[in-house]
């Protein structure tokens, strides 16, 4: 038997060479941990809210009326044969009617009637378009940035060079009842440090202890957590040290445990939707992707730099066959809670710090596939921006006579990411990261801001 | 057109067939315009080992890559490092700290025989059939239950997976443990062993929902089993109604339908087996009002081939419509891919799984050392296992991955063989600390340090706290079932398994699709909704919450904690040195004992109560980033 050390503990820790003080740790607590000191311009949103409609909408459905599929319903005329991923037939109408809402006369379909009636808070991006007519690669350029693989989402880009506004929760959050087609790569922090990785929460199943389990420590030892955990992230750094310091998996369980040591202060509220009240609710209407907005706004109230919400599992806005159908069961889905999160972060005074995002991986085919459904079209798709500085009520840029290609001020998947990180004052060619011998950036080397839409 | 509206990026690199595949890649082609010249599609050479200074052929490879590039590899990691590298590769669990002293000891006289017994030491233990069986039981989307909203449980699928684990054990040439797979209940005078094996097909979705369109069910079973063919042998990712993203890369829609047909006209068959260790059957739900289950003869799941009058016709599913038929095929492999001749009389299906082991075929051999390799350094020398085709990676070390491929179709397809080969290289024993951060490692400059898997995150846990049953194979287990996960979902039965059962490996908990295991999936073990070769690591709060919180993991901590209170008394030095043993099989430094003891005597003088003090210790160690990383 020995003798109980005499060392204070302070001094047992200086025998690591270093105080708590000098952890890395302490000052990721301290502010919101961004790369960046300052933003390199005044930003106009603060967080942003992407709504995701996985599988691929079609605007002319809803914002980007198209008489001419009408006129030339069953047709192939010129302009509509572009190639797509699989074989199409003639063009096919839109059968929904649309009329002019708001101050700024934006043309809505039926489709969605409560979100028509914050068309002036829309800047509906019409000439949006991308490189490949595959849900995977899509997928990728939609949120990475390119289509192979292994490179940061742009909600990690964001996170690291803007950091985190939340003390308790990470700086970007995925929302989805299921799992998008190509999961977590879309929201991976690839190598940027693991802190900026997404959180990813299955939302089907609302019980905030089966979203996040395990939130509570079954045991309260001597000590107490905390002091537990300084003792263990002291002995992970030092052993991070010994093995020269370069061990991003480690640093990333460092921030890992210390995100989730404060989530479970506060993780259990955040997520617990029981907490709003009975209008709020009922304002959201029902579904997974109501219970998806109305959580999103809780994140963003929080300061979660970056959520996004899925539509749901799989990709079920892909409308091969049963277009219409399913365009309307999916309208019908997504109308109600998108009016009332305009709604809800206006009442609460953050629309106009929130930047809203709204749409797909591409678009659909004004031909038609399968007799009654759309093929996947990349050369131009309708998104729309609302708050966090974009033009209310406007429309910008325009697709061809049948909604196929963008034709007027097109705006590639690289443009919009420029746009967001400008929108949230960051300079799109400023926010890099060097790695293996070369710098990288979200847009690559490209993107152009479309400072049409700001306002 | 196309190409001339949007900006394509080449790289100058790039060949003129890479180009076409491109091209072809941006443009989205159903047609199957594979461009001949793709890598994976070349015939395997049988390079030999270039003179760069090593013996080992595989480290002559890797050191010529790094001269290129003026890189100079790592050095040896330390012993107890390798030491725990191997058991933790090659059978999942964490060595004992006695077998580290023998090691140690055996080291000091002669290193390199001490590491070639432990290799074979471990490529014998049943422990190794195990942790391999399990990664092959990944790319078998392996599970035990149907999935879908009904879900009915497999309550002999297990059997299956114990015909694995004793075939890798055994070390059944991967030629016939494939080939039984696929087709032996086609073998002459099929032995029941090699039926059982065809219960890797029957390891996919079954929908059984009342009112289902019942044809349409069975179309989607077929289709799975010829995408998982493609994806487990030929790293293809071949067309499924749901991923339809990537099936134009070597294969086109008919051909896909060929394919389709040597499945076309199975049937899922239970066999009564006789198995050769009585099983206490415990795990079988019992409805409600039902008496006591008489004791049940085991039934493995099976494939037979229907009866001739029966044989379905394929056809092409027009856009994967299967109401909507096209031309009608035959079974057939892609044009892409080397001839197919199916002998007078031989069943197609058994024909194709042969096809598989021909020695023109350059898919098979590369895919699957492949496979093995990213599980002995974390990443493949092709990144993405699953796709050799055009979206895929291209291989860091083309030479090698043939080198490697020929060997092992060569010396007889043993996978024993080939893993000592690459565990007894230079470059497998390489230190894993990351002296240049800016440097990628595909070129391996080091050994990968690695996050362990989900179900070893559990294992470890279990051994170093002393509760682990090592008890290999037989009906899984079901360990306590958080109440949020038990409380929903529906026909969610959940014996709770007692006594030793509750402590088996992470392998053996009952794999229900709609139910997995909560701790398993946040450390990304896969859905098994599908092959899977290649598992995310995801590094995420969510896992931190689990190893703090999950009360399993603070059972084994409690475990440990009385133990080495137990052992050591007040001695707490000594107590967390074992710690350090049992868990990380090192010795703590002295920085980090100092720190550990005198934390412990904070921790005593406010709880006052030793025992616990020495639990709340072994927790912080048990937490350490270390425990659940191979370095």
């Amino acid at each position: 038997m020995i003798t109980p050390n005499p060392m204070t503990r302070r001094s047992a820790l200086a025998s690591l060479g270093g105080g708590l003080g000098s952890l890395g740790v302490i000052s990721a607590l301290g502010n919101n941990g961004g790369v960046l000191t300052k933003p390199h311009f005044a930003p106009r949103a603060k967080r942003v809210i992407h709504l995701f409609m996985n599988g691929g909408p079609f605007g002319p459905d809803f914002f980007d009326p198209k008489p001419a599929l009408t006129k030339y319903a069953g047709q192939r005329p010129a302009g509509a044969d572009l190639r797509t991923e699989r074989p199409t037939g003639g063009l096919m109408e839109v059968p929904y009617q649309f009329s002019h809402h708001g101050k700024s006369g934006l043309p809505v379909s039926e489709l969605l009637p409560m979100t028509a009636k914050h068309a002036d808070d829309l800047c509906i991006l019409k000439s949006c378009y991308t490189d490949n007519p595959n849900h995977g690669p899509a997928l990728l350029l939609m949120n990475n940035g390119t289509m192979t693989p292994r490179v940061p989402s742009m909600g990690a880009w964001t996170s690291y060079g803007l950091g985190n506004e939340s003390q308790d929760l990470p700086g970007y959050v995925v929302l989805c009842p299921g799992k998008p087609v190509r999961f977590s790569i879309l929201w991976n922090n690839a190598f940027l440090p693991a802190k900026h990785a997404g959180l990813y929460i299955n939302h089907s199943d609302l019980d905030p202890r089966s979203m996040i389990p395990w939130l509570r420590d079954p045991d309260e030892n001597p000590g107490g957590q905390r002091k537990r955990l300084d003792l263990l992230q002291l002995l992970n750094q030092n052993h991070s040290k010994i093995r020269g310091g370069n061990d991003l998996q480690l640093e990333g369980r460092i921030e890992a445990m210390e995100t989730a040591y404060r989530m479970q202060s506060s993780a259990h509220d955040a997520f617990d939707l029981k907490q709003e009240n009975a209008k709020t609710r009922e304002a959201y209407g029902e579904g997974h992707f109501a219970n998806g907005c109305l959580l999103a706004r809780r994140m963003a109230e929080r300061g979660v730099r970056f959520t996004q919400v899925y539509y749901g599992n799989g990709q079920p806005w892909d409308t091969h066959s049963g277009h219409d159908k399913k365009t309307r069961a999916l309208a019908k889905d997504i109308d109600q809670p998108i009016a009332a999160l305009l709604e809800d972060l206006k009442q609460r005074g953050m629309l106009e710090d929130t930047l809203v995002v709204w749409g797909g991986e591409f678009g659909r085919t004004p031909v038609s596939e399968n007799a009654d459904g759309r093929d996947h079209n990349p050369h131009g798709f309708c998104m729309w921006m609302a708050g966090g500085g974009v033009k209310g009520g406007y429309s910008h840029g325009a697709s061809d006579e049948f909604g196929f290609k963008a034709v007027d001020k097109p705006m590639h998947v690289h443009d919009i990411h420029a746009t967001i990180l400008h929108l949230l004052g960051v300079d799109h060619e400023r926010l890099t990261f060097e790695h293996a011998g070369r710098d990288y950036r979200l847009t690559d080397v490209h993107g152009n801001v479309a400072t049409d839409i700001l306002a | 057109m196309y190409t001339e509206t949007l900006p394509l990026t080449f790289s100058p690199k790039m060949k003129a067939g890479h180009l076409i595949a491109k091209a072809i890649l941006m443009i989205g082609l159903i047609t199957p315009v594979i461009a001949d010249d793709h890598w994976a599609y070349q015939p395997i050479q049988n390079p030999t080992p270039p003179a760069s200074g090593s013996q080992n052929p595989i480290d002559a490879f890797v050191l010529a890559k790094l001269k290129e590039a003026n890189f100079k590899p790592s050095p040896e990691a330390p012993p107890h490092i390798l030491l725990r590298r191997a058991h933790l590769d090659l059978t999942g669990l964490p060595p004992t700290p006695e077998e580290m002293t023998a090691f140690q000891k055996a080291w000091k006289t002669d290193p390199q025989s001490a590491w070639a017994d432990k290799v074979d030491a471990l490529l014998g233990s049943p422990h190794f059939g195990e942790q391999w069986a399990k990664h092959w039981l990944d790319i078998a989307r392996y599970a035990e239950s149907d999935g879908y909203l009904g879900d009915t449980l497999r309550h002999w699928a297990w059997i299956y997976r114990d015909w694995v684990i004793n075939s890798i054990n055994s070390d059944q040439p991967f030629d016939q443990f494939s080939i039984e797979q696929l087709a032996g209940d086609l073998l002459p005078n099929a032995s029941q062993s090699q039926k059982i094996a065809t219960g890797f097909h029957r390891n996919n979705l079954k929908n059984t929902e009342a009112g289902l369109d019942k044809e349409l069910a069975r179309t989607k079973q077929v289709v799975d089993r010829a995408a998982t063919t493609g994806n487990a042998w030929l790293g293809l990712t071949m067309a499924c109604a749901e991923c339809h993203d990537h099936k134009h890369d070597a294969i086109s829609h008919e051909e896909f339908f060929q394919f389709y047909a040597f499945f076309n006209n199975t049937k899922d068959s239970d066999i009564s087996v006789k198995l050769d260790k009585e099983w206490p059957i415990t795990t079988i739900e019992k409805k409600k009002d039902e008496k006591e289950p008489s004791k049940p003869t085991p039934k493995a799941q099976a494939l037979s081939i229907l009866p001739e009058k029966e044989w379905r016709k394929t056809h092409v599913h027009i856009r994967g419509d299967y109401t909507r038929h096209g031309e009608e095929v035959t079974p057939g492999v892609p044009a892409a891919m080397h001839p197919l001749t199916i002998a007078e009389g031989e069943p197609p299906r058994l024909a194709l799984a042969r096809w598989l082991f021909a020695d023109d075929n350059p898919l098979t051999p590369r895919v699957t050392v492949n496979q093995i390799w990213q599980k002995l350094f974390g990443t493949g020398i092709v990144a993405t296992p699953d796709d050799f085709g055009t979206h895929g990676a291209r291989p860091s070390h083309p030479l090698l991955l043939d080198w490697l491929a020929s060997s092992f179709r060569d010396s007889g397809w043993s996978r024993k063989k080939l893993i000592r080969e690459i565990v007894m290289s230079d470059t497998y024993r390489q230190s894993s600390t990351n002296t240049y951060p800016d440097r990628p490692n595909d070129l391996l400059w080091r050994q990968n340090s690695v996050r362990v898997n989900a179900e070893t995150v559990r294992d470890i846990h279990l051994v170093a706290s002393g509760l682990f049953t090592p008890t290999v194979g037989g009906p899984s287990v079901h360990p306590p079932l958080p109440s949020f996960v038990s409380d929903v979902g529906r026909s969610v039965k959940w014996p709770e398994s007692k006594g030793p059962n509750r402590y088996r490996r992470g392998m053996y908990i009952f794999l229900k699709r709609t139910v997995l295991y909560p701790m398993l999936t946040a450390f990304d073990a896969p859905d098994t909704s599908s092959s899977c070769s290649r598992r995310e690591v995801t590094n995420t709060p969510m896992q931190a919450l689990t190893l703090l919180n999950d009360p399993v993991f603070f059972e084994c901590a409690d475990a440990l904690g009385k133990e080495l209170y137990r052992k050591h008394g007040d001695d707490a030095d000594a107590a967390i040195t074992d710690t350090f043993q049992r868990c990380l099989n090192r010795d703590p430094n002295p920085g980090e004992l100092a720190t550990l003891s005198s934390a412990h005597y904070d921790l005593l003088d406010e709880s006052k109560n030793p025992e616990l003090a020495m639990i709340a210790t072994t927790r912080v160690i048990m937490n350490l980033n270390e425990f659940i990383t191979r370095d």
